[in-house]
Protein backbone atom coordinates (compact mmCIF):
# COMPACT_ATOMS: atom_id res chain seq x y z
CA UNK A 1 0.00 0.00 0.00
CA UNK A 2 1.50 3.08 -0.80
CA UNK A 3 1.52 6.16 1.45
CA UNK A 4 -0.60 8.94 2.01
CA UNK A 5 2.24 11.57 3.86
CA UNK A 6 5.60 10.08 3.95
CA UNK A 7 8.22 12.50 5.48
CA UNK A 8 11.43 11.05 3.76
CA UNK A 9 14.73 12.04 6.43
CA UNK A 10 13.64 15.45 7.08
CA UNK A 11 16.04 17.78 8.57
CA UNK A 12 15.86 21.19 9.57
CA UNK A 13 14.43 23.65 12.61
CA UNK A 14 12.86 27.08 13.03
CA UNK A 15 15.59 29.63 12.35
CA UNK A 16 19.48 28.14 11.79
CA UNK A 17 18.68 25.54 15.17
CA UNK A 18 18.35 21.86 14.05
CA UNK A 19 15.65 20.21 15.86
CA UNK A 20 15.29 17.19 13.38
CA UNK A 21 17.82 14.84 11.92
CA UNK A 22 16.69 12.80 9.54
CA UNK A 23 13.43 11.91 10.52
CA UNK A 24 10.88 9.69 8.50
CA UNK A 25 7.51 8.94 8.87
CA UNK A 26 4.44 7.34 6.58
CA UNK A 27 1.29 7.71 7.28
CA UNK A 28 -0.88 5.48 5.29
CA UNK A 29 -4.66 5.50 3.71
CA UNK A 30 -7.07 5.27 6.75
CA UNK A 31 -4.47 4.92 9.19
CA UNK A 32 -4.47 6.77 12.47
CA UNK A 33 -0.61 7.02 13.32
CA UNK A 34 1.00 8.46 16.51
CA UNK A 35 4.37 10.14 17.88
CA UNK A 36 5.26 9.65 21.33
CA UNK A 37 8.47 10.62 22.85
CA UNK A 38 9.98 12.84 25.84
CA UNK A 39 9.92 16.29 25.75
CA UNK A 40 11.94 18.24 23.56
CA UNK A 41 11.46 15.04 21.16
CA UNK A 42 10.66 17.08 17.99
CA UNK A 43 7.29 15.65 18.05
CA UNK A 44 5.60 18.89 17.37
CA UNK A 45 8.05 20.16 15.01
CA UNK A 46 7.83 16.91 12.83
CA UNK A 47 4.17 18.01 12.75
CA UNK A 48 4.80 21.80 11.74
CA UNK A 49 7.73 20.47 9.08
CA UNK A 50 4.72 18.99 7.26
CA UNK A 51 2.58 22.21 7.44
CA UNK A 52 5.37 24.42 6.11
CA UNK A 53 5.85 25.65 9.12
CA UNK A 54 9.72 24.81 8.99
CA UNK A 55 12.83 25.34 7.59
CA UNK A 56 13.94 22.12 6.28
CA UNK A 57 16.95 22.10 5.11
CA UNK A 58 17.31 18.60 3.96
CA UNK A 59 14.98 15.90 2.85
CA UNK A 60 11.54 15.94 1.69
CA UNK A 61 7.52 15.59 2.67
CA UNK A 62 5.69 13.98 -0.31
CA UNK A 63 2.07 13.96 0.28
CA UNK A 64 -0.70 12.19 -2.17
CA UNK A 65 2.10 11.84 -5.18
CA UNK A 66 2.76 16.17 -4.58
CA UNK A 67 6.30 17.06 -3.02
CA UNK A 68 4.67 19.65 -0.73
CA UNK A 69 8.06 20.33 1.30
CA UNK A 70 8.16 24.11 1.98
CA UNK A 71 4.87 24.82 0.48
CA UNK A 72 2.96 27.83 2.10
CA UNK A 73 0.17 26.75 4.79
CA UNK A 74 -2.61 27.74 2.78
CA UNK A 75 -1.40 25.90 -0.57
CA UNK A 76 -1.30 22.83 1.72
CA UNK A 77 -4.70 23.10 3.44
CA UNK A 78 -6.05 23.19 -0.44
CA UNK A 79 -4.54 20.42 -1.21
CA UNK A 80 -5.72 18.28 1.41
CA UNK A 81 -4.14 18.40 5.08
CA UNK A 82 -5.58 20.30 8.06
CA UNK A 83 -3.34 21.02 10.97
CA UNK A 84 -4.75 22.17 14.82
CA UNK A 85 -2.17 23.37 16.93
CA UNK A 86 -2.17 22.85 20.59
CA UNK A 87 -2.75 25.73 21.97
CA UNK A 88 -5.03 29.17 20.70
CA UNK A 89 -6.80 26.88 18.09
CA UNK A 90 -9.75 28.43 18.14
CA UNK A 91 -10.99 31.87 17.45
CA UNK A 92 -12.13 32.89 21.12
CA UNK A 93 -14.50 36.02 20.25
CA UNK A 94 -16.50 34.06 16.96
CA UNK A 95 -19.33 31.94 17.74
CA UNK A 96 -19.13 27.67 17.22
CA UNK A 97 -20.49 28.18 13.61
CA UNK A 98 -18.08 31.00 12.58
CA UNK A 99 -15.29 28.53 13.94
CA UNK A 100 -16.42 26.02 11.59
CA UNK A 101 -16.86 28.70 9.32
CA UNK A 102 -13.50 29.79 9.22
CA UNK A 103 -12.33 26.25 8.52
CA UNK A 104 -14.02 26.38 5.14
CA UNK A 105 -12.86 29.56 4.08
CA UNK A 106 -11.28 28.18 1.07
CA UNK A 107 -14.22 26.18 -0.24
CA UNK A 108 -16.99 28.33 -1.87
CA UNK A 109 -20.71 27.50 -2.50
CA UNK A 110 -22.76 25.65 -0.19
CA UNK A 111 -21.43 24.60 3.03
CA UNK A 112 -24.16 22.62 4.64
CA UNK A 113 -23.35 19.05 3.48
CA UNK A 114 -19.65 20.06 5.54
CA UNK A 115 -21.42 21.95 8.42
CA UNK A 116 -23.70 18.85 9.57
CA UNK A 117 -21.23 16.42 8.93
CA UNK A 118 -18.84 18.56 11.40
CA UNK A 119 -22.40 18.36 13.45
CA UNK A 120 -22.75 14.89 13.31
CA UNK A 121 -19.42 13.74 14.52
CA UNK A 122 -19.48 16.60 17.32
CA UNK A 123 -23.29 16.56 18.71
CA UNK A 124 -22.31 18.76 21.77
CA UNK A 125 -21.43 21.61 19.28
CA UNK A 126 -24.94 20.95 17.31
CA UNK A 127 -26.83 22.50 20.11
CA UNK A 128 -25.50 26.34 20.50
CA UNK A 129 -23.79 27.10 17.30
CA UNK A 130 -23.84 30.62 18.64
CA UNK A 131 -22.31 30.30 21.38
CA UNK A 132 -18.78 32.09 21.57
CA UNK A 133 -16.08 29.68 21.39
CA UNK A 134 -13.42 30.95 23.99
CA UNK A 135 -16.77 30.33 26.30
CA UNK A 136 -16.33 26.90 25.75
CA UNK A 137 -14.64 24.38 28.35
CA UNK A 138 -11.28 22.39 27.26
CA UNK A 139 -12.57 19.77 25.51
CA UNK A 140 -15.00 21.68 23.34
CA UNK A 141 -12.87 24.06 22.31
CA UNK A 142 -10.48 20.83 21.19
CA UNK A 143 -13.73 19.86 19.24
CA UNK A 144 -14.18 23.08 17.99
CA UNK A 145 -11.03 23.13 16.86
CA UNK A 146 -10.76 19.65 15.29
CA UNK A 147 -14.29 20.38 14.11
CA UNK A 148 -12.92 23.43 11.99
CA UNK A 149 -10.30 21.63 10.75
CA UNK A 150 -12.54 19.18 9.19
CA UNK A 151 -14.84 21.84 7.69
CA UNK A 152 -12.70 21.25 4.15
CA UNK A 153 -12.94 17.83 3.98
CA UNK A 154 -9.07 16.85 4.32
CA UNK A 155 -7.09 13.63 3.70
CA UNK A 156 -5.33 14.00 6.45
CA UNK A 157 -5.77 15.65 10.01
CA UNK A 158 -2.58 16.73 11.75
CA UNK A 159 -3.34 16.88 15.74
CA UNK A 160 -1.26 18.49 18.40
CA UNK A 161 -1.51 16.79 21.31
CA UNK A 162 -5.31 16.97 21.19
CA UNK A 163 -5.86 15.84 24.87
CA UNK A 164 -3.45 18.03 27.03
CA UNK A 165 -5.19 19.17 29.79
CA UNK A 166 -7.86 17.59 29.51
CA UNK A 167 -9.84 15.19 32.28
CA UNK A 168 -9.64 11.26 30.79
CA UNK A 169 -13.40 11.22 30.43
CA UNK A 170 -12.95 14.19 27.45
CA UNK A 171 -9.77 12.16 26.33
CA UNK A 172 -11.24 8.73 25.45
CA UNK A 173 -13.55 11.06 23.57
CA UNK A 174 -11.70 12.67 21.56
CA UNK A 175 -9.55 9.15 20.81
CA UNK A 176 -13.52 7.97 19.82
CA UNK A 177 -13.62 11.02 17.93
CA UNK A 178 -10.76 10.46 15.94
CA UNK A 179 -12.12 6.99 15.17
CA UNK A 180 -15.11 8.39 13.85
CA UNK A 181 -12.92 10.52 11.95
CA UNK A 182 -11.09 7.98 10.37
CA UNK A 183 -14.16 5.65 9.67
CA UNK A 184 -15.50 8.95 7.03
CA UNK A 185 -12.09 8.61 5.09
CA UNK A 186 -9.77 11.00 7.05
CA UNK A 187 -6.47 9.82 8.48
CA UNK A 188 -4.82 10.71 11.29
CA UNK A 189 -1.21 12.03 12.47
CA UNK A 190 -1.14 13.01 16.13
CA UNK A 191 1.39 14.18 18.55
CA UNK A 192 0.47 12.98 22.08
CA UNK A 193 2.02 12.91 25.63
CA UNK A 194 0.09 10.55 27.12
CA UNK A 195 1.93 7.72 25.44
CA UNK A 196 -0.06 4.64 26.52
CA UNK A 197 -3.13 5.13 26.35
CA UNK A 198 -2.21 7.08 22.70
CA UNK A 199 -0.37 3.89 21.35
CA UNK A 200 -3.01 1.63 22.46
CA UNK A 201 -5.81 3.09 19.86
CA UNK A 202 -3.53 3.94 17.23
CA UNK A 203 -2.43 1.68 14.47
CA UNK A 204 1.03 2.51 14.66
CA UNK A 205 3.22 4.73 16.24
CA UNK A 206 6.62 6.52 15.69
CA UNK A 207 8.76 7.08 19.30
CA UNK A 208 10.73 10.09 18.50
CA UNK A 209 13.80 10.99 20.80
CA UNK A 210 16.01 14.19 20.81
CA UNK A 211 14.97 14.99 17.33
CA UNK A 212 15.57 11.30 15.87
CA UNK A 213 13.89 7.97 14.77
CA UNK A 214 14.19 5.26 17.87
CA UNK A 215 11.28 3.39 17.01
CA UNK A 216 8.52 2.24 15.11
CA UNK A 217 6.08 -0.51 14.69
CA UNK A 218 2.35 -1.31 15.57
CA UNK A 219 0.84 0.40 18.47
CA UNK A 220 0.99 -3.06 20.66
CA UNK A 221 4.39 -3.86 19.29
CA UNK A 222 5.27 -0.76 20.49
CA UNK A 223 3.32 -1.07 23.75
CA UNK A 224 5.22 -4.29 24.27
CA UNK A 225 8.77 -3.21 23.32
CA UNK A 226 11.01 -3.09 27.23
CA UNK A 227 13.18 -0.56 25.38
CA UNK A 228 10.36 2.05 24.61
CA UNK A 229 8.70 1.32 28.60
CA UNK A 230 12.11 2.12 30.09
CA UNK A 231 12.15 5.03 27.56
CA UNK A 232 8.82 6.81 28.96
CA UNK A 233 6.36 4.79 29.65
CA UNK A 234 6.74 4.49 33.05
CA UNK A 235 8.77 0.73 33.29
CA UNK B 1 -28.77 77.25 32.25
CA UNK B 2 -31.60 75.20 31.43
CA UNK B 3 -31.87 71.65 29.88
CA UNK B 4 -32.07 73.40 26.41
CA UNK B 5 -29.33 75.45 26.66
CA UNK B 6 -27.02 72.61 27.87
CA UNK B 7 -28.04 70.45 24.74
CA UNK B 8 -27.46 73.00 21.78
CA UNK B 9 -24.32 74.35 23.17
CA UNK B 10 -22.84 71.41 24.63
CA UNK B 11 -24.70 68.22 24.03
CA UNK B 12 -25.03 68.66 20.74
CA UNK B 13 -21.63 70.03 19.66
CA UNK B 14 -19.90 67.54 21.41
CA UNK B 15 -21.99 64.71 19.70
CA UNK B 16 -21.39 66.09 16.57
CA UNK B 17 -17.62 65.59 16.91
CA UNK B 18 -17.66 62.54 18.98
CA UNK B 19 -19.43 61.02 15.40
CA UNK B 20 -16.51 62.66 13.82
CA UNK B 21 -13.86 60.93 16.40
CA UNK B 22 -15.91 57.85 15.88
CA UNK B 23 -15.19 57.38 12.32
CA UNK B 24 -11.54 57.93 12.89
CA UNK B 25 -11.30 55.59 15.55
CA UNK B 26 -13.06 52.88 13.90
CA UNK B 27 -9.65 53.43 11.39
CA UNK B 28 -7.48 53.05 14.15
CA UNK B 29 -9.14 50.25 16.30
CA UNK B 30 -9.39 47.50 13.15
CA UNK B 31 -5.87 48.77 12.46
CA UNK B 32 -4.38 48.37 15.86
CA UNK B 33 -6.71 44.99 16.38
CA UNK B 34 -5.61 43.31 12.47
CA UNK B 35 -2.36 44.46 11.99
CA UNK B 36 -1.29 45.57 15.99
CA UNK B 37 0.21 48.56 15.47
CA UNK B 38 -0.87 52.24 16.26
CA UNK B 39 -1.37 54.19 13.46
CA UNK B 40 -0.31 57.26 13.78
CA UNK B 41 -0.81 58.89 10.57
CA UNK B 42 -4.11 58.21 11.24
CA UNK B 43 -4.77 61.76 11.33
CA UNK B 44 -3.46 63.25 8.71
CA UNK B 45 -4.45 60.89 6.94
CA UNK B 46 -7.76 62.54 7.77
CA UNK B 47 -6.23 65.58 6.51
CA UNK B 48 -6.12 64.34 3.20
CA UNK B 49 -9.22 62.95 2.69
CA UNK B 50 -10.48 66.55 3.75
CA UNK B 51 -8.41 68.57 1.24
CA UNK B 52 -9.10 65.74 -1.44
CA UNK B 53 -12.38 67.14 -1.08
CA UNK B 54 -12.01 70.49 -0.67
CA UNK B 55 -10.21 69.83 -4.00
CA UNK B 56 -12.85 68.47 -5.97
CA UNK B 57 -15.82 71.24 -4.06
CA UNK B 58 -13.20 74.03 -5.49
CA UNK B 59 -12.21 72.14 -9.19
CA UNK B 60 -15.75 71.03 -9.96
CA UNK B 61 -18.27 72.89 -7.73
CA UNK B 62 -20.03 70.51 -6.27
CA UNK B 63 -21.52 70.56 -2.75
CA UNK B 64 -18.96 68.35 -0.02
CA UNK B 65 -21.71 65.71 0.57
CA UNK B 66 -21.34 65.08 -3.39
CA UNK B 67 -17.20 65.31 -2.87
CA UNK B 68 -17.35 63.08 -0.12
CA UNK B 69 -17.52 59.73 -1.55
CA UNK B 70 -14.78 60.58 -4.20
CA UNK B 71 -12.21 61.92 -1.19
CA UNK B 72 -13.13 58.54 0.70
CA UNK B 73 -12.19 56.47 -2.28
CA UNK B 74 -9.02 58.30 -2.96
CA UNK B 75 -7.78 58.29 0.59
CA UNK B 76 -8.54 54.50 0.47
CA UNK B 77 -6.50 53.75 -2.18
CA UNK B 78 -3.61 55.98 -0.65
CA UNK B 79 -4.01 54.10 1.99
CA UNK B 80 -3.44 50.94 0.56
CA UNK B 81 -0.38 52.29 -1.38
CA UNK B 82 1.22 53.28 1.59
CA UNK B 83 0.83 50.29 3.07
CA UNK B 84 2.52 48.30 0.08
CA UNK B 85 5.05 51.36 -0.31
CA UNK B 86 6.04 51.93 3.43
CA UNK B 87 4.55 49.28 6.22
CA UNK B 88 4.54 46.19 4.19
CA UNK B 89 8.20 46.10 4.14
CA UNK B 90 8.15 46.35 7.63
CA UNK B 91 5.72 43.63 8.63
CA UNK B 92 8.08 41.35 10.09
CA UNK B 93 10.05 43.55 12.42
CA UNK B 94 8.90 45.05 16.04
CA UNK B 95 5.73 46.48 15.84
CA UNK B 96 7.27 49.74 17.03
CA UNK B 97 9.30 49.65 14.06
CA UNK B 98 6.07 50.36 12.02
CA UNK B 99 4.84 52.86 14.69
CA UNK B 100 7.54 55.03 14.41
CA UNK B 101 7.14 54.91 10.19
CA UNK B 102 3.74 55.44 11.07
CA UNK B 103 5.09 58.92 12.35
CA UNK B 104 7.35 59.76 9.45
CA UNK B 105 4.23 58.75 6.74
CA UNK B 106 2.04 61.56 9.49
CA UNK B 107 4.80 64.36 8.47
CA UNK B 108 5.00 63.57 4.72
CA UNK B 109 1.26 63.83 4.17
CA UNK B 110 1.17 66.93 6.12
CA UNK B 111 4.28 68.26 4.21
CA UNK B 112 2.87 67.30 1.06
CA UNK B 113 -0.44 69.02 2.12
CA UNK B 114 0.86 72.42 3.47
CA UNK B 115 2.97 72.75 -0.13
CA UNK B 116 -0.20 71.89 -1.93
CA UNK B 117 -2.58 73.68 -0.05
CA UNK B 118 -0.71 76.07 1.89
CA UNK B 119 -0.86 76.56 5.49
CA UNK B 120 -4.13 78.78 5.90
CA UNK B 121 -7.47 78.15 6.96
CA UNK B 122 -9.75 77.01 4.36
CA UNK B 123 -13.45 76.26 4.05
CA UNK B 124 -15.98 74.00 1.98
CA UNK B 125 -18.72 77.04 1.98
CA UNK B 126 -17.83 80.75 2.51
CA UNK B 127 -20.72 82.52 4.87
CA UNK B 128 -22.26 81.64 8.60
CA UNK B 129 -25.34 79.06 8.23
CA UNK B 130 -27.50 79.53 10.90
CA UNK B 131 -28.75 76.72 12.66
CA UNK B 132 -32.78 75.73 12.31
CA UNK B 133 -35.20 75.61 15.26
CA UNK B 134 -36.80 71.84 16.08
CA UNK B 135 -38.54 72.56 19.12
CA UNK B 136 -35.90 74.26 20.84
CA UNK B 137 -33.17 72.38 19.70
CA UNK B 138 -30.90 74.40 17.35
CA UNK B 139 -29.24 71.95 14.69
CA UNK B 140 -27.86 72.73 11.37
CA UNK B 141 -28.06 70.48 8.39
CA UNK B 142 -24.24 70.02 8.08
CA UNK B 143 -24.62 68.69 11.58
CA UNK B 144 -27.43 66.09 11.29
CA UNK B 145 -25.18 64.89 7.91
CA UNK B 146 -22.60 63.79 10.50
CA UNK B 147 -24.53 61.88 12.74
CA UNK B 148 -26.66 60.33 10.32
CA UNK B 149 -23.74 59.26 7.99
CA UNK B 150 -21.71 58.22 11.40
CA UNK B 151 -24.93 55.62 12.15
CA UNK B 152 -25.08 54.54 8.88
CA UNK B 153 -21.78 53.78 8.46
CA UNK B 154 -21.36 51.97 11.56
CA UNK B 155 -24.99 49.87 10.71
CA UNK B 156 -23.09 48.64 7.62
CA UNK B 157 -19.62 48.17 8.85
CA UNK B 158 -21.62 45.85 11.79
CA UNK B 159 -23.54 44.31 8.92
CA UNK B 160 -20.53 43.39 7.00
CA UNK B 161 -18.27 42.15 9.95
CA UNK B 162 -20.80 40.36 11.19
CA UNK B 163 -22.87 38.46 7.83
CA UNK B 164 -19.99 38.29 4.63
CA UNK B 165 -17.60 35.89 4.47
CA UNK B 166 -14.85 38.85 4.27
CA UNK B 167 -16.08 40.52 7.24
CA UNK B 168 -15.28 37.48 8.98
CA UNK B 169 -12.13 36.72 8.00
CA UNK B 170 -11.18 40.24 9.00
CA UNK B 171 -12.39 39.63 12.41
CA UNK B 172 -10.45 36.21 12.56
CA UNK B 173 -7.35 37.70 11.79
CA UNK B 174 -7.93 39.57 14.79
CA UNK B 175 -8.79 37.42 17.26
CA UNK B 176 -5.91 34.66 16.16
CA UNK B 177 -3.83 35.26 12.68
CA UNK B 178 -1.83 31.74 13.22
CA UNK B 179 -5.03 30.31 12.73
CA UNK B 180 -6.53 32.26 10.35
CA UNK B 181 -3.48 31.56 8.77
CA UNK B 182 -3.63 27.45 9.01
CA UNK B 183 -7.39 27.79 7.89
CA UNK B 184 -6.09 29.27 4.64
CA UNK B 185 -7.40 33.09 4.87
CA UNK B 186 -5.21 35.46 2.91
CA UNK B 187 -3.77 37.91 5.23
CA UNK B 188 -3.03 39.79 2.15
CA UNK B 189 -6.09 40.38 1.09
CA UNK B 190 -7.53 41.47 4.47
CA UNK B 191 -5.09 43.90 5.23
CA UNK B 192 -6.01 45.58 1.75
CA UNK B 193 -9.26 45.23 2.80
CA UNK B 194 -8.82 46.66 6.48
CA UNK B 195 -7.10 50.04 5.02
CA UNK B 196 -9.83 50.30 2.27
CA UNK B 197 -12.41 50.71 5.23
CA UNK B 198 -10.02 52.43 7.27
CA UNK B 199 -9.11 54.74 4.93
CA UNK B 200 -12.27 55.47 3.51
CA UNK B 201 -13.64 56.37 7.22
CA UNK B 202 -10.90 58.28 8.06
CA UNK B 203 -11.47 60.76 4.93
CA UNK B 204 -14.94 61.12 6.02
CA UNK B 205 -13.76 62.09 9.68
CA UNK B 206 -11.40 64.79 8.12
CA UNK B 207 -14.36 65.87 5.46
CA UNK B 208 -17.21 66.01 8.13
CA UNK B 209 -14.22 68.53 10.63
CA UNK B 210 -14.04 70.24 7.50
CA UNK B 211 -17.58 70.45 6.49
CA UNK B 212 -17.98 71.42 10.78
CA UNK B 213 -15.07 73.68 11.34
CA UNK B 214 -12.37 74.58 9.64
CA UNK B 215 -10.07 73.00 6.84
CA UNK B 216 -6.33 73.44 8.24
CA UNK B 217 -3.48 71.66 7.35
CA UNK B 218 -2.59 70.62 11.39
CA UNK B 219 -6.47 69.44 11.26
CA UNK B 220 -6.06 65.77 11.99
CA UNK B 221 -2.57 65.92 13.56
CA UNK B 222 -4.81 67.94 16.38
CA UNK B 223 -7.48 64.74 16.09
CA UNK B 224 -5.30 62.14 16.93
CA UNK B 225 -5.36 61.81 20.67
CA UNK B 226 -8.57 62.07 20.61
CA UNK B 227 -9.43 59.30 18.54
CA UNK B 228 -6.64 56.93 20.40
CA UNK B 229 -8.21 57.76 23.27
CA UNK B 230 -11.75 56.80 21.79
CA UNK B 231 -10.25 53.67 20.88
CA UNK B 232 -8.75 52.85 24.05
CA UNK B 233 -11.68 53.76 26.00
CA UNK B 234 -14.16 51.67 23.84
CA UNK B 235 -11.80 48.35 23.98
CA UNK B 236 -9.22 48.03 21.24
CA UNK B 237 -10.52 46.01 18.46
CA UNK B 238 -14.29 46.78 19.08
CA UNK B 239 -16.18 48.99 16.22
CA UNK B 240 -18.86 50.11 19.12
CA UNK B 241 -16.50 50.62 21.52
CA UNK B 242 -14.72 53.38 18.84
CA UNK B 243 -17.94 54.62 18.64
CA UNK B 244 -19.31 55.06 22.19
CA UNK B 245 -15.66 55.68 23.13
CA UNK B 246 -15.83 58.70 20.32
CA UNK B 247 -19.36 60.14 21.65
CA UNK B 248 -17.85 60.25 25.06
CA UNK B 249 -14.73 62.16 24.37
CA UNK B 250 -16.53 64.44 22.20
CA UNK B 251 -18.72 65.13 24.55
CA UNK B 252 -16.48 65.11 27.82
CA UNK B 253 -14.41 67.92 25.46
CA UNK B 254 -17.33 70.31 24.83
CA UNK B 255 -18.60 70.06 28.34
CA UNK B 256 -15.37 70.13 30.11
CA UNK B 257 -15.61 74.26 28.73
CA UNK B 258 -18.24 74.66 31.63
CA UNK B 259 -15.61 73.98 34.25
CA UNK B 260 -12.44 74.78 32.73
CA UNK B 261 -11.08 77.19 30.61
CA UNK B 262 -11.29 76.48 26.96
CA UNK B 263 -7.65 76.25 26.12
CA UNK B 264 -7.45 72.93 28.19
CA UNK B 265 -10.56 71.53 25.86
CA UNK B 266 -7.94 69.10 24.28
CA UNK B 267 -6.65 67.78 27.46
CA UNK B 268 -9.91 66.42 28.28
CA UNK B 269 -8.67 63.46 26.51
CA UNK B 270 -5.57 62.70 27.09
CA UNK B 271 -7.04 62.80 30.68
CA UNK B 272 -9.86 60.62 30.08
CA UNK B 273 -7.49 58.17 28.00
CA UNK B 274 -4.48 58.05 31.20
CA UNK B 275 -7.56 57.56 33.21
CA UNK B 276 -8.67 54.62 31.20
CA UNK B 277 -5.03 52.48 30.79
CA UNK B 278 -4.61 52.74 34.47
CA UNK B 279 -8.26 51.92 35.31
CA UNK B 280 -9.84 49.50 32.84
CA UNK B 281 -7.03 48.69 29.93
CA UNK B 282 -9.64 46.61 28.38
CA UNK B 283 -11.98 49.50 27.33
CA UNK B 284 -15.09 49.82 28.72
CA UNK B 285 -16.67 46.59 26.16
CA UNK B 286 -13.70 44.70 26.85
CA UNK B 287 -11.45 44.91 24.01
CA UNK B 288 -8.17 43.57 23.84
CA UNK B 289 -5.35 43.88 26.44
CA UNK B 290 -2.47 45.57 24.59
Amino acid sequence: MSALLSMNEVSGGYGDTQILKAVSIEVAPDEIVVIVGPNGAGKSTAMKAVFGLLNVRSGNIVFDGDDITSWAPNKIVQRGICYVPQVDNIFRDMTIHENLEMGAFLKSGDLSAAFDRVYELFPDLKDRPRTLAGSLSGGQRQMVAMGRALMLDPKLLLLDEPTAGLSPKYMDQIFQICRDVRETGVSIMLVEQHAKQALAFADRGYVLAAGQNRHEGTGEQLLADREVAEMFLGG
Amino acid sequence: MDFMELLNFYLMPGIVLGCIYALGAIGVTLIFSILRYAHLAHGDLATLGAFLALAIVSGFGVSPLAALPVAMIGTAVIAVFIDKAFYNHLRERPKIVTVMASLGIALMIRAVIQVVWGVDSESYVRGIVRPENYWGLRIRDREIYTIAFMIAVVVALQLFLGRSKWGKAMRAMSDNPDLALLSGIDNRKVIILTWLIAGGLCASAGVFLGLNTELKSMMGWHMLLPMFAATILGGVGRVDGAVLGGLIVGVAEELSVLVLPSEYKTATAFVILLLMLLVRPTGLLRGKVL
